[in-house]
Formats: structure tokens, sequence, C-alpha cells
């Protein structure tokens, strides 16, 4: 018997980075004055014990299946899992020309609609609030840098 | 008498006014992430790192302290009114802290889990300021061959030996071990795996890792499995108060919960999980009401509780006086030290007396504060636990994209975090545990300076691991934990086959 087709995927993933690892510190230098060893070292011990591993759990994972993990029986939503992605994606694109409290917001939103929310009017204004909160405090009391975007004009700059 | 004067010394920087202040903000934003189902402490201490930026180490390492502990007492909070056991060391406190909250004595369980907390964290901390001058005067000894060998001894334990699978265990670490050597090699200025990204170079940062692992892979996980989540939420009715039986069961549990869980925190195995279990299973075998458990007896919330925290206060010792980190949030919490420069171990003790010490002192000042804080304040925690599953973890995501994002200001940053958000899911999703790949980043580069060092010293000889006795002792050890339980399995099925 076999293991799930993910198990068999994910054993041959980490071999997969394990052969990745080895390739890229066959380009480090090897010098390494008094100790005799350099920094292409560790590198090479740790790619080793990936690759290793890699073998090992597709070893369990084409001979009857990941040992001892635990049952899983609920189905997979792809739908809440989108919107966090894409929440964190606008979040990524956005907080550095629009802002952290315009990000903040739509990651907000994304979230909550993601986890089954439908109110995104009321999700958008708790998100909004929140992360004007957050921008003030951080911004103007702990004196962390945050990017102020379109709003600027609205919200000025580091200190009170 | 030594450790005595410098107590007192660090009573004083941890009773000024300030410092005080930065302990009583950190107990109550540590309760109040805590408190937040599916926050456990390692995710709580990594959200509000952020806060600490501007500060002098000083008051940010006791608002640590402060953070930590008030996110252990607010993960049992959760898990007596809700059962949902955010982290394996609420697991024996579920078993009968929210069987008692079902039959309406949730009063008394957060009592004597407060309380509890209280009594072992005090003489857990007394435990360790006894014990951290011996382990410091011990660790003096030590030279880099020895540091790699109980380094190597660690990584082991953490990830092979506890938890469901070895293979799997290993493969975290493995996978923290790797992101630990991206970013410029410490010995020689070469940059490792940073494949031209400036934001690389400065290595990965445990924030970003821990926060991505624990946050965004939680959030991924419980949305695309929603059905997987009904907690319902116990009252709070009647009074918090513990009646006299109360108190006469709990204070045997207390006691000898401390005496478990101290000695298995420092040493590495993993934190509370052991203990909190072992504590459980001594309190159901010693009770005096054996037809109790399983339908809320007291002295199983009494006894994990206090071990969990005995613990919480024992994997300081190693943390501190070694710089080695037994579990997740332990890693966070040195990845704070390692943002001031401050590099954890036996000359801290000598070169930061101040901080150090009022770090030991505030910790006793934190116990406090976190009992007079948190009983009076059940209300609001309650109050907490109510805020929507949606809401909740829309908020979450905010404060982990911010901790990211304020490391370099950059998208980079966020695109990493998103990274570690889909590694966690898979691991959780697959039953990968997560901690000893937080573990593997922070101590991996350290192992290898070690390692490194003890190399240069015996000029390439690699025999001075195996020829210093400490060294060889603990190598000795970690091989015989990876073999001993290998040989028993097999042994026992081929001796099940002849029968």
């Amino acid at each position: 018997m076999r293991g799930s087709r993910a198990e068999i995927a994910l054993s041959l993933g980490v071999l997969a980075l394990g052969i990745a690892v080895a390739a890229v510190t066959a380009t480090l230098p090897s010098e390494g004055g008094y100790a005799g060893i350099g920094p292409n070292f560790i590198p090479a011990v740790v790619a080793a014990g990936i690759i290793l591993l890699g073998l090992w759990l597709s070893f369990e994972a084409f001979g009857g299946g990941w040992r001892n993990r635990a049952e899983q029986t609920e189905v997979f939503e792809a739908s809440p899992f989108l919107w966090i992605s894409a929440g964190l994606f606008a979040h990524m694109a956005l907080i550095g020309w629009a802002g952290f409290v315009i990000a903040g917001t739509v990651l907000f939103a994304c979230v909550a609609r993601g986890f089954g929310s439908t109110r995104f009017f009321r999700d958008s204004i708790i998100g909004l609030v929140l992360a004007l909160g957050v921008f003030f405090f951080f911004v103007k009391l702990l004196n962390v840098n945050l990017p102020a975007g379109w709003l600027s004009p609205l919200l000025g700059g580091a200190g009170i | 008498m030594d450790a005595l004067n410098a107590l007192l010394a660090g009573f004083g920087v941890a009773l000024q006014p300030m410092n005080l202040m930065w302990g009583f903000i950190g107990v109550t934003l540590g309760t109040f992430v805590g408190v937040l189902p599916g926050v456990g402490p390692a995710l709580t201490v990594a959200m509000l790192l952020p806060l600490t930026v501007k500060l002098d180490p000083t008051g940010a390492l006791i608002m640590f302290a402060g953070i930590y502990y008030g996110a252990m007492f607010g993960g049992s909070t959760t898990t007596i009114l809700l059962n949902t056991p955010g982290e394996s060391a609420s697991i024996a406190t579920a078993l009968e802290g929210n069987r008692m909250a079902k039959a309406g004595r949730a009063g008394p369980a957060l009592a004597t889990s407060a309380i509890g907390s209280f009594v072992a964290g005090t003489l857990a901390t007394i435990a360790l300021t006894l014990l951290a001058p011996l382990v410091v005067d011990l660790a003096l000894k030590f030279g880099p061959a020895e540091y790699f060998a109980l380094m190597v001894f660690a990584f082991i334990t953490v990830s092979a030996v506890l938890g469901s699978s070895t293979v799997r265990g290993l493969t975290s670490l493995f996978l923290g071990l790797y992101l630990g050597l991206i970013g410029i090699d410490s010995q020689t200025g070469q940059a490792r795996f940073a494949f031209g990204v400036p934001e690389l170079l400065d290595g990965v940062d445990v924030v970003v890792l821990a926060v991505g692992l624990f946050a965004v892979g939680e959030a991924l996980y419980v949305a695309a499995y929603q059905s997987r989540l009904s907690g319902t939420l116990e009252k709070v009715s009647g009074s918090i108060l513990m009646s006299a039986a109360d108190w006469k069961r709990s204070w045997p549990a207390w006691l000898r919960a401390t005496a478990i869980g101290f000695p298995f925190g420092t040493i590495p195995a993993g934190g509370s999980e052991i203990p909190t279990f072992l504590s459980y299973a001594t309190e159901k075998k010693l009770t005096k009401h054996p037809e109790e458990f399983g339908k809320g007896a007291i002295e199983g919330v009494a006894g994990p509780e206090a071990a969990n925290n005995a613990a919480a206060t024992g994997v300081l010792v190693p943390l501190l006086t070694l710089g080695i980190p037994t579990s997740a949030t332990a890693a966070i919490l040195l990845g704070a030290f390692q943002n001031y420069g401050l590099q954890p171990g036996p000359l801290l003790f000598d070169s930061q007396k101040d901080l150090v010490w009022g770090l030991i002192a505030s910790l006793y000042v934190g116990n406090i504060i976190l009992l007079v804080l948190n009983l009076p304040l059940i209300g609001i925690w309650v109050k907490v636990l109510q805020i929507p599953k949606d809401l909740l973890y829309a908020g979450i995501l905010v404060f982990a994209t911010l901790g990211a994002y304020s490391l370099h200001q950059s998208w980079v940053d966020l695109a990493t975090l998103y990274v570690f958000g889909l590694l966690g899911f898979a691991m959780r999703r697959w039953d990968i545990p997560v901690g000893p790949a937080v573990i593997g980043l922070i101590l991996g580069p350290l192992a290898e300076t070690q390692f490194r060092r003890a190399l240069s010293i015996s000029q390439g000889d690699a025999s001075v691991f195996f020829t210093q006795p400490i060294s060889a002792a603990f190598l000795a050890l970690t091989a015989a934990l990876i073999v001993v339980p290998f040989v028993v399995r097999h042994w026992g099925r081929l001796r099940r086959r002849r029968a």
C-alpha cells in the first residue's frame, strides 16, 4: 500500500530541496583558515541531512504511508484559502505605495471574508479603525516608521 | 551570597517605575494576546516583539518576561473556558479544566490555575536564582567543543525524541537549520543562499519564521478546514473563589507539579509538554477522589497548570546561562536578545549583570502582577474570548504582517512571510512539528560558530569533539537517544515474529 499523493509529493519536495541546497553549496568557497573547513562545510552537512530525510520520508510514503500521522477527514475548501492569500498579496502590493492603513484595511477585509464573513462594509470599517489605531500607536508613540502612503496629508509624519 | 546581592541589585532595576511599567504592560498584553484562541505563547511573543524596537534592552526584556508569563496564563484561561488547547502543554489542563467549567465551576478552575501559576512560578524563580550561578560557573569551563556537543544534544531531543515521528521532527529541524544558513557567514563574510536579494543578507528573521508558521499558516489552515473548529464558550458564573476543600486539594498538587516541572524545563526536553502530562498522571494516581477525574477534578487543573509555569521558568535556565533555547518560545526570546546584540550565556552574567539580574527580579514581580491582574480582570478576558473568529484572524494577520514589514520596510519580508505561511499550513496539515524549525533557525548558526571555533583551536583536528570528556559525554548521550529507541523497537518486533 502507498501513502497519499500529498505525502509522496512532500517527500520528493524535501529530497529536491536537499539536492538544490547541495547544488548551491557546491558553488561556495571552501578555504577555511585554521579550522580547515570553510563556509561550505556546514551547508554540505545540512544538504546531506535534508537529502537523507527526503529519502527516508519517500521510503515511508511509498511503503504504506508516513508513520503515526494524525488522521484527518475534513475537506479542504479552496475559497477561504484563496481569499486570505489574495489579502496578503494585495497587502504586499499596496503597503509601500498606498500606505500601511489602506493595505491593512484591505488585508483585514479579505481575511474576514475568507473566514466566512459576508459583511464587507462592517469588516472594512473595523479594519480601518484597527489599522489607524495601530498606525498612530507605532508611528506616533513608538517612533516606528510605517508608510503613510496616500493618506500622508492626513496622517502626517512620525512623532507627535 | 553573591547571587543574593546580585538579585537585590536586580530588584533595584526591576522596581524602577519605568521598568515596573514595562513589566505591567508586558503581562497585560501577553495575557490579552495569549487569551486569543489559536494564539499560543510562541506566537504571542513573536507578534509583540516589534513593540520593543525602540526600548532600551533592560526595559524590553523585562517587558518580554511579562509577555512570556502572561501568554502562558492567557492560554490556560482559553483552554478552561473554550476547550481548544492551542498548544500541547495545555492539553492536560483541558482534560479537567474544561469539565469543571462545564459543571459550573469555571471560577475555581481559573483561580487554582492562577494561584498555582503564581506559586509554581515564584518557587521556580527561586530555584532559577539559586541554580543559575552554579550553571554559569560550570558553563565558564565550557569551550566551543562542549557548546557544540550540547547544542547537538538539544537539537536531537527537541526534534527526534519528542513528537509522533522522528523523521518528521528531524525534517523540521533541518529546514530550520537550512534557513539559518541564509545570509552572511559570520566567520568569513561569505554570502550564502541569499541569491542577490539584499533583504536575505541579514538572514531569516525569527519573527518572520515564527509568525509565518504560527499565524499565517494557522489562519490558512483554520480557514480551509473550518468544519473542524467548534468550541463552545463556557460561562464564568458564581464565585471565582476557591472553597477550603479546593485549597486543601490544590496545595499539594501545586508543590508536586513545581518539583516535576522545573527540572524538566531546565533540560532540553521540549518545554512543558511532558511535565504537564506527568503531573496530571501523578495527581490522578495520588488523589483521594479518583471518581472525579474525567469529570472535573481540581487537582487535575492545579497540577498541570503549575507544572506548565514551573517548566516555563525552568526553560530560562539554559536560555540565560548557556544561551540554548529548548522551546520555540525560548528561541524567539533568544532572538529578542540578539536584536540588542546580546548573546545570553555565562559571560552575560558578568558583562550585563544589571540586565540579567533585573530580568530575574522582574520574574518575581511579573508573577505578582499576573496574580493581582488576572483574577479581577477575568471578565475582560472572557470578553476577549467572544471576539468572532473572522475578526480575530483578520486582526492577527494585520499584526503579523506589521512585524515582518517593520524589519526592513520591504515587501520582500512580506513575501517571505507568505512562503512560511504556506510551509506552516503544509506542516500543520501533514503533521510535521514546527517547533524544531524555529529552534534550528536560531540555534543552527550558533552551533556552526562553535563548531568552526573548536576546529580552529584544534587546527582542524576533528577528534577534539570526542577526546574532551564533557563533549564526548554529550555526543554519546545524543547517539544513545537515537539508537536505543530504534533498537528497542526492532528487537521487540523480531521477538514477536519468532514467538
